[in-house]
């Protein structure tokens, strides 16, 4: 625990917030949070249904105004025209009028890249998430569970800085949230991209996470850092695992 | 399989059965009803009426025959619906995206928008003449308001979700409004199209009723004024059909542009 502590510390800082506070109105949401994501890691940020999770990634990609404090990317601030971020919200957003393969290109399209790099990450993450068969298809055909790998393909196509993810198998049910976990982490395996992944799952966040963040109830502080060495493929019955998760758990019980 | 094939058989034959049997009983008691009671003094039974439209394919009603009263009320409806469609997608849609434009034009729409079509023959006639402008501004005038309203409506209803996500993907404000409004209203501007269709048809009927001298409305008129009766009707049967010829056809312009939202059918 120690070695990898020192590891993180090692590694190189992609996000830096410092010091960030959002109210709405009178309503506090987050208190004067700190801390750092660093490149190529999967972070994973716990808490409470309700605590503050969405608000955290909607300030630190300036969908929301923050009320004080600094959040910076390569060390200026966020901004979205110009840095590569990728979003996955809670909600399904795949653009109805468009097919699984041009939902995927869209990023590509507005981010300007060239037609055969676009068609080439196209096919990529088309084939990373098994969707090559619906590629035609437009998405009041597909499931939810299909709907979800569009828009994590759609977010990886172009090849994200820092991916976001709010929830994004909340709603799935428990087979289908396994099979995506395990085609996220290949698919982070093999892109190294930087994933902030929010859940209130917490046997989610400890079979993904390299690092979590526990955050308290609301207003939202961190809690508790804790880094998560386990070797992957993680198995949820290993004792090891079964130990973290009871941590974690603990944590967010005792307010 | 084969069952299957039985299956789906079956089923579409009792759904066109379903389909035909109100209408054809419907022509039967009509068609009793003019051989065996009073009503036969007063109209037509359906197969005179059948028997006057396929005549007056051939054989003209006043002026011209039945066609071409059918293509001069399809030229009005075309020019003034097709107008209205044009202008009332783009009032909806500055209607939705200027706040300045919503301010200075939304009072002014909401006062005139209540007028009904029928009332603003006597000025149309009075501005343009008895001629074909003011057929083509009465459709117009019919027509305009659904088209803008529901366009307005779709974008206030665009999925800020969805908006988000754009964003996100590096979309311009100009992006956002091409990629991402417009496509998500198409919907409601097929919607508007369609209702805006009944009321413009409904508008030419009038407009040709009142001030004309072809069209089918004037049939309708005419019938009238010649206690006609088999015209008036027949007038009726021809707009029936064209009415939903009409809608057939947007229907499936709508199912070639906006398959995605069509689901499953
Ligand atoms: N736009 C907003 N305006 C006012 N209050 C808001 C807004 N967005 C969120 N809140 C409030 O902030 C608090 C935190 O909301 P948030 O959605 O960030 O929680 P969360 O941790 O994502 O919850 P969940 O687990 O349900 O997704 C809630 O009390 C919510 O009511
Ligand atoms: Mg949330």
């Amino acid at each position: 625990m120690a070695d990898s502590e020192v590891d993180t510390r090692q590694r190189e800082i992609l996000v830096r917030v410092r010091d960030l506070t959002k109210r709405f109105d009178d309503l506090l949401v987050l208190d004067n949070i700190s801390f750092n994501v660093y490149r190529h890691e999967f972070l994973c940020i716990v808490g409470p249904t309700g605590c503050g999770k969405t608000t955290f990634l909607n300030s630190l990609t300036r969908l929301y105004d923050i009320t004080s404090g600094e959040i910076l990317l390569d060390n200026e601030p966020v901004d979205l025209r110009k840095h590569n971020i990728s979003y996955v919200f809670q909600e399904a957003s795949a653009m109805p009028w468009l097919t699984v393969e041009d939902n995927i290109r869209f990023g590509l399209k507005i981010r300007k890249f060239s037609k055969d790099v676009a068609d080439a990450r196209v096919e990529d993450v088309i084939k990373l998430v098994n969707l090559q068969k619906f590629r035609n298809y437009y998405p009041a055909q597909l499931s939810i569970g299909m709907l979800q790998r569009v828009v994590i393909a759609r977010a990886f196509a172009t090849n994200p800085t820092l991916l976001l993810m709010d929830e994004p198998y909340g709603q799935l049910d428990i087979e289908l949230r396994y099979m995506l976990e395990d085609e996220l982490i290949a698919i982070w395996e093999k892109t190294r991209a930087t994933v902030v992944f929010i859940t209130h799952n917490i046997e989610e966040a400890v079979y993904l996470g390299q690092r979590i963040l526990v955050l308290t109830n609301k207003p939202a502080t961190i809690k508790r850092e804790i880094v998560n060495d386990l070797p992957r493929p993680r198995n949820i019955a290993d004792h090891k695992f079964v130990e973290l998760r009871e941590t974690v758990t603990q944590l967010i019980k005792w307010w | 399989m084969g069952n299957k094939t039985v299956n789906l058989i079956g089923k579409n034959s009792m759904r066109i059965v379903l389909t035909l049997l109100p209408i054809i009983g419907f022509l039967i008691l009509w068609q009793l009803a003019a051989m065996f009671t009073s009503i036969g003094n007063l109209m037509p039974g359906p197969i005179q009426v059948i028997e006057s439209l396929f005549i007056s394919f051939a054989k003209p009603l006043g002026p011209h025959t039945i066609q071409m009263h059918a293509l001069y009320s399809l030229k009005r409806v075309m020019v003034g619906y097709g107008s209205a469609v044009v202008t009332g997608i783009i009032f909806g849609v500055s209607l939705g995206l200027s706040k300045m434009f919503r301010a200075l034009f939304r009072p002014l729409f909401e006062l005139i928008r209540p007028i009904p079509t029928v009332a603003w023959i006597p000025i149309s006639i009075l501005w343009f003449g008895v001629d074909e402008m003011s057929k083509y501004f009465i459709v117009f005038y019919g027509a305009f308001a659904n088209v803008a309203l529901s366009v307005y409506m779709g974008i206030q209803r665009v999925d800020p979700v969805l908006v988000g996500a754009a964003k996100m993907l590096g979309c311009s404000e100009r992006q956002l409004t091409f990629k991402v409004v417009l496509p998500s209203c198409i919907p409601y501007i097929f919607s508007g199209m369609q209702v805006a269709l009944s009321a413009g048809i409904m508008s030419v009927v009038v407009a040709e009723m009142i001030n004309s001298y072809e069209g089918i409305g004037w049939n309708i008129h005419a019938g009238q004024q010649t206690a006609n009766m088999t015209q008036v009707l027949t007038g009726m049967v021809a707009l029936a059909i064209f009415g939903l010829l009409m809608a057939a056809i947007l229907r499936q312009v709508e199912r070639r542009m906006c398959a995605w939202n069509t689901r499953n059918t």
